[in-house]
């Protein structure tokens, strides 16, 4: 199973639209972290008010269930970028230049096929939690405080459009390497041996252990 | 031959047998050619029951109006505290009477669903750990799992309503996170905070949250005539056999209190009233103005709802 | 077509997507997307003019999925038990847990390694990710063991078996999916993994001590710290004590009044951590990585759980699960056999694929299966086949599925924490590390069959709780 890879770079069209790319990407994935600290912050708050001075935080639960979404979705596009979505790679693994890149083509583009069509599903969940006319635009709104929903229904569509435009440049690069025949293209995730992997891994931690 | 699917969810209990009696004597009316398969969570998450009716992906479910009011405005009256609804029967009557009102249906339609049948809750009467609670004063600070108008109507008394799931609650309750659960009596003995309690409140019925049975128009309309008349003439039956397990249910509980040591608490007259002054008016008017505003007849909803009590009662 | 047909092609079609090297969590998306339209389309006997139709119900039934299950207070234990786990790096944690496991139990025959072994214990009360550990371990204690004469191999061994005790002992980000699958409760399970997880880590002290005896692959003992010592090697490592009081409190106090869900004892652990990292120096710079970090392997984790969650939804539909839990109680072999062939199932497929995927994708069909065996979900301890009742046979199977995904941590082809291993140690090559760890699968096989034998060494705390 592997996680990680490594993209290459060089000063063609793709590779630029790539990096142009990144910073939204790392951007997107570092509000996911935030929310993650927001949401630490929120259960301690919520536990000393209520320990300490008997007022709970009102509607925490339905404040972490609002959360979940930012912290489960923005990130997608960067994790897909770097190929680090989990994958059984011990047959692509094995094959090399025009067969890797027609497997890689293949399952790329089945995975465009996939999102587009969520895309679509998820934008039509929000749009039925979500009515213009209405107070605080909602038509669906949480159990304990009436929180409307539709903020983060609507994080779905995004953050998937986002790995939508990630997803073309990845099918650019496959093609590309296809249709050229190439060794080392740019703007797609290299496969890591498993080696590879585990010593990039462990640079990671390498200055704070 | 028809198949509906049909959402639920949970695992088989008093709150769904009426889907399971009207899935039963749908097949028998028909000779087996209209059968309903009922899922227990694996069609969809309880809050998107209403989603998935109005996307097509079955063509029953069930939910609660308190688990996301703005889907279902116009039925919310049904949850507001302190209606005074005594009985099942009482529950059945009050709730068939606003699902039929053109507000009721009209917003249903918008979902492309019809009401088909309540699930009579009983009055979320609340356990609790300590010494009993029976005077206005003694709700406090008190820390109480309660949702939605009931949750609304404790505040207003001074108690503090704390988020935590229904299937948290046993361990909230154990560990002190709160003093207090309101529940359905099956919820107090299913989510087992019956267990960790000393008390309970017998009388205080404060409200209860409202859960109908819909089905999808477009599959309603599309049913044979002998279909369509096997499953509007088996409603009633269900309620009744609903009716009858819940009542069976409600007889043990008493058998329950005593074998766990819970005291029942009766509350007086005067603390009720007091309660229902604080809490109840407030709750209402704002609730009648904040519908009105939105265009839907909140007061004819809830002047709908006390004449049918009124109706029920006088009939009894 | 069938229903139940329908779902297997679907199911074919999702694991050749997966050897063909789809990411997990979209060849499962995209087979439950595809199941849905296919199931729709055959209710609509395949009529050209309402393909349409089925397409966009099935679609919009998709699209419903991402958000509904992601929307969970349960599932937010996840990334907060990841977060702790990068914060702890920055706290220092590690390294104090090592020099206090030393300074306290490497007296004993193969003391370093068990000492080894018990530091990776204690940071796994921190860390829910088995790799990690291994990665950390592989620095700091293997030279050390090095220094005292140990074999290579079997130091490697130490870290990459020790590596394992993170998922199991809690936090563990792996115990909180199990749980949301079968829909159990999380802090039940959490409190299941403690004593299974402090269990395997003395089978394998135990085991170390036996090898310390009687070959020479070990070391010397490592002798001559002063009590005032060992009791100074204490405060570094209190905030793992204090994170682990706290998980405790939370989920399961004995002394009555507790502080709060579970849920919240998580978010607290991590906060606690991160208070310790701003101490020891942690900034801006690296507490944005940390959390870039944390962000990444909870998308991963995350998309997997709404990937599978949409095959389920699928399969749903086409009651899949029914049927195989049919089957399975039709079978005529005696339960605990079948139960056996699943386990040795999960043991094969753990070679090949990783524990969280393989749990995802496995558990919503397996899951029922088992515990149609047992007797049902809401099966009484009289009238159950195991011996225990509906929700324990819960706890107990995920601690033996959750053990089992670590056992294939360590396993050839692709043991990933062996491999880590290597990686961090530029003299030792992975086969080095296979065969450092071999003696450990005997150590897990023993682990393993005790667990199965003796229900109550999970059971016994959670039945308190
Ligand atoms: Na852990
Ligand atoms: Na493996």
């Amino acid at each position: 199973m592997a996680g990680s890879s490594t993209v290459l770079e060089d000063s063609s069209l793709l590779s630029r639209l790539d990096r142009a790319l990144v910073p939204l990407e790392r951007f997107m994935a570092l509000l996911s972290g935030l929310a993650v600290f927001v949401l630490m912050c929120l259960a301690v708050y919520s536990v000393s008010g209520r320990k300490f001075f008997n007022s709970p935080l009102p509607g925490y639960v339905d404040l972490i269930e609002a959360a979940m979404p930012f912290i489960a979705f923005l990130g997608i596009a960067y994790v897909q970028r770097n190929g680090g979505h989990i994958r059984m790679d011990i047959v692509v693994g094995a094959l090399k230049g025009r067969a890797l890149w027609l497997f890689e083509l293949i399952s790329t583009l089945l995975i465009l096929l996939l999102i587009v069509m969520l895309v679509w599903g998820s934008w039509a969940h929000f749009d039925r939690s979500f009515d213009l006319s209405r107070p605080m635009w909602s038509r669906d709104s949480s159990i304990d405080i009436g929180l409307p929903i539709w903020p983060s229904k609507l994080v779905v569509p995004v953050a998937f459009s986002v790995l939508v435009l990630r997803l073309l440049l990845q099918i650019w690069g496959f093609g590309r390497a296809l249709v050229l025949g190439l060794d080392r293209p740019v703007a797609v995730p290299l496969i890591q041996s498993i080696e590879e992997q585990a010593r990039a891994e462990a640079e990671a931690l390498e200055e704070d252990a | 031959a028809t198949e509906w699917n049909v959402s639920v969810w949970g695992k088989r209990r008093a709150f769904t047998e009426h889907i399971e009696k009207l899935a039963e004597l749908v097949s028998e009316k028909t000779g087996g050619e209209f059968t309903m398969n009922v899922s227990y969570g694996g069609l969809s998450k309880n809050r998107e029951n209403l989603d998935g009716i109005s996307i097509g992906a079955f063509e029953m479910a069930q939910f609660c109006a308190g688990y996301h009011p703005d889907k279902n405005r116009v039925i919310t009256v049904l949850e507001l505290p302190f209606l005074g609804v005594n009985t099942l029967e009482e529950e059945v009557a009050v709730s068939h009477a606003v699902y039929a009102h053109p507000a009721a249906v009209d917003e249903m339609a918008q979902w492309n669903a019809m009401y088909l049948m309540t699930s009579p809750m009983p009055q979320y009467n609340i356990v609790g750990t300590g010494e009993p609670r029976d005077e206005l004063g003694e709700f406090d600070g008190m820390r109480v799992r309660a949702t939605g108008g009931i949750g609304k109507a404790f505040e207003a008394v001074g108690a503090v309503p704390t988020s935590v799931t229904s299937s948290e609650a046993y361990q909230a309750m154990e560990s002190g996170v709160v003093d207090t659960v309101a529940f359905a009596q099956h919820a107090h003995l299913s989510f087992g905070t019956i267990n960790e309690a000393d008390w309970w409140t017998a009388n205080l019925n404060p409200g209860t949250v409202n859960c109908p049975v819909v089905v999808n128009i477009d599959a309603y309309e599309s049913l044979s005539d002998a279909e369509r008349e096997a499953l509007d003439s088996s409603v009633p039956e269900a309620i009744d056999y609903y009716l009858e397990n819940y009542g069976k249910l409600l007889t043990r509980w008493d058998e329950v209190l005593e074998e766990k040591g819970v005291e029942k608490v009766m509350l007086s007259d005067a603390t009720i009233a007091d309660f229902r002054a604080t809490a109840a008016d407030p709750i209402r008017e704002a609730w009648i103005s904040d519908m009105e505003s939105q265009g839907i007849p909140g007061q004819e909803l809830y002047d709908l709802v006390m004449e049918t009590l009124d109706g029920t009662r006088a009939g009894n | 077509m069938d229903d139940i047909t329908i779902g297997l092609w679907v199911t074919a079609f999702l694991f050749a997507m997966v050897v063909i090297g789809m990411r997990v969590a979209f060849a499962a998306g995209l087979a439950g997307f595809v199941g849905l339209v296919w199931l729709r389309w055959n209710g609509f006997d395949y009529d050209p003019a309402r393909f349409g139709k089925a397409l966009e119900i099935s679609v919009k039934i998709a699209g419903q999925v991402p958000h509904s299950k992601v929307s969970s207070q349960a599932l937010s234990l996840i990334p907060t038990f990841i977060l702790i786990g990068y914060l702890a790096f920055y706290a220092r944690l590690t390294s104090a847990m090592f020099e206090a496991a030393k300074r306290w139990f490497a007296w004993v025959p193969g003391g370093l390694a068990v000492s080894t072994v018990f530091a990776t214990a204690g940071f796994a009360a921190v860390s829910g990710a088995s790799v990690a550990t291994a990665a950390v371990f592989a620095r700091i204690a293997i030279p050390e063991m090095l220094k005292v004469g140990y074999n290579k191999q079997f130091a490697a061994g130490v870290v990459a078996a020790g590596g394992t005790l993170a998922s199991l002992i809690p936090p563990s980000a792996i115990l909180v999916i199990y749980a949301i699958i079968v829909e159990q409760d999380v802090g039940k399970l959490l409190l299941a993994g403690f004593i299974p997880g402090a269990f395997s880590a003395v089978v394998y002290a135990v085991l170390i001590i036996g090898i310390a005896v009687v070959f020479k692959t070990v070391g010397p003992p490592v002798t001559g710290f002063t009590w005032r010592e060992r009791f100074a090697s204490l405060p570094p490592a209190l905030p793992i004590v204090a994170v682990v009081v706290i998980i405790i409190f939370f989920v399961y106090n004995p002394f009555g009044d507790a502080w709060g869900t579970p849920t919240e004892g998580g978010a607290v652990g991590a906060f606690i951590v991160f208070v310790m990292a701003l101490a020891r120096g942690m900034r801006w710079g690296q507490l944005k990585e940390a959390l870039i970090e944390t962000a990444k392997l909870t998308v991963m984790i995350f998309t997997i759980i709404w990937g599978v969650l949409i095959y389920v939804r699928f399969l749903g539909f086409a009651d899949l699960p029914g049927a195989f839990s049919d089957w399975i109680t039709t079978l005529t072999m005696p339960p605990m056999l079948i139960l056996v062939c699943i386990l040795l199932a999960y043991a094969v497929l753990g070679m090949f694929m990783d524990a969280i995927g393989m749990l995802l994708l496995t558990l919503p069909v397996v899951y029922p299966a088992v515990m149609a065996l047992n007797g049902g979900e809401m099966v009484s301890l009289e009238e159950s086949t195991f011996g225990m009742s509906g929700p324990m046979c819960a706890v107990w199977f995920g601690i033996l599925v959750v053990k089992m995904a670590e056992f294939c941590l360590i396993t050839p082809p692709i043991g990933l924490n062996c491999f880590v291993v290597a990686g961090v140690r530029p003299d030792l090559s992975v086969q080095d590390v296979f065969k450092g760890v071999t003696p450990f699968f005997i150590a897990d096989a023993v682990t393993i069959a005790l667990l199965v034998a003796f229900p109550a060494i999970v059971l016994w705390l959670p039945s308190l709780a």
